[in-house]
């Protein structure tokens, strides 16, 4: 058996305090889109979003008009017991992410691993340089 | 420490505290965690008197070769503690990582659980 001591409270104060500052909150469960990040790599582009809890079956992947469109759903797991505590937030998401240049539509690569999708595209031949020669 | 120690415009000492989900059965309790983008391997549950600690360590090197171009978010450590009463038997914690989402589940000690009392017959 644990004994409950009142000082231990009085020292929780100052972590409270600190981590405070030190704590970021969690986010993406709030809205109705998913969180993005866009790199660009040697071979082209790469797209991650945090679909944390979604199942990659519930996730579809687009590519329209020069555009990446991330859907799906984010389908509740309640159970039928009473919450303590519901934090987490389910539905359906859109999310459109615009690209800076053509891709490849026939080259293009989705993963989904640890909550985060990841879309690897490849930069079409018509986007890159082409050098015109003179006569 | 109000000030926030940064390196290479990264924050070292940022932390996400992960959003949970807290149900309770007749035998045990059940927490769901959000924590994408951490592995198995990477994450360390540690249960010391009270206090049960959830930690989840990023791998932020597989950015490496990478330009970011566009941002909306980015990742920390995941960090969260909660405070446990003796209901719980501390010996049989599950842990079980998916899609993203650590599931805990804390069973209830023998001594709590409710329990049919026989009536012999005097």
């Amino acid at each position: 058996m644990l004994t409950y001591n009142i000082f231990d409270d009085v020292l929780e104060l100052r972590n409270l305090v600190d981590n405070f500052f030190r704590d970021v909150p969690s986010r993406g469960a709030s809205r109705d889109y998913p969180y993005i990040d866009l790199y660009e790599t040697d071979a082209g582009l790469q797209i991650s979003a945090i679909l944390a809890g979604v199942k990659p079956e519930d996730v579809s992947v687009e590519l329209v008009n020069n555009s990446i469109i991330i859907e799906g759903e984010k389908k509740s797991d309640y159970a039928e017991h009473p919450y303590i505590r519901k934090e987490r937030e389910f539905g359906r998401f859109k999310k459109s992410v615009k690209l800076p240049y053509r891709v490849d539509a026939g080259n293009v690569q989705a993963s989904m691993k640890d909550g985060i999708l990841t879309v690897k595209l490849t930069k079409s031949e018509d986007a890159k340089p082409k050098r015109i020669e003179i006569h | 420490m109000a000030t926030k120690r940064m390196k290479d415009n990264y924050c070292e000492e940022c932390m996400i505290v992960p959003v949970a989900d807290i149900y309770e059965t007749a035998d045990a309790y059940s927490l769901k965690l959000e924590m994408p983008g951490v592995k198995k391997e990477n994450l360390e549950i540690t249960m010391n008197d009270n206090e049960l600690e959830i930690s989840g360590k990023i791998q932020k090197d597989e950015t490496n070769g990478k330009n970011l171009k566009y941002s909306e978010y980015e990742l920390f450590d995941y960090y969260r503690s909660f405070r446990v009463g003796n209901d719980i038997d501390r010996n049989s914690l599950k842990a079980e990582l998916e899609n993203g989402i650590l599931t805990l589940t804390l069973h209830k000690s023998e001594e709590v659980k409710p329990r049919k009392i026989q009536i012999t017959a005097s």
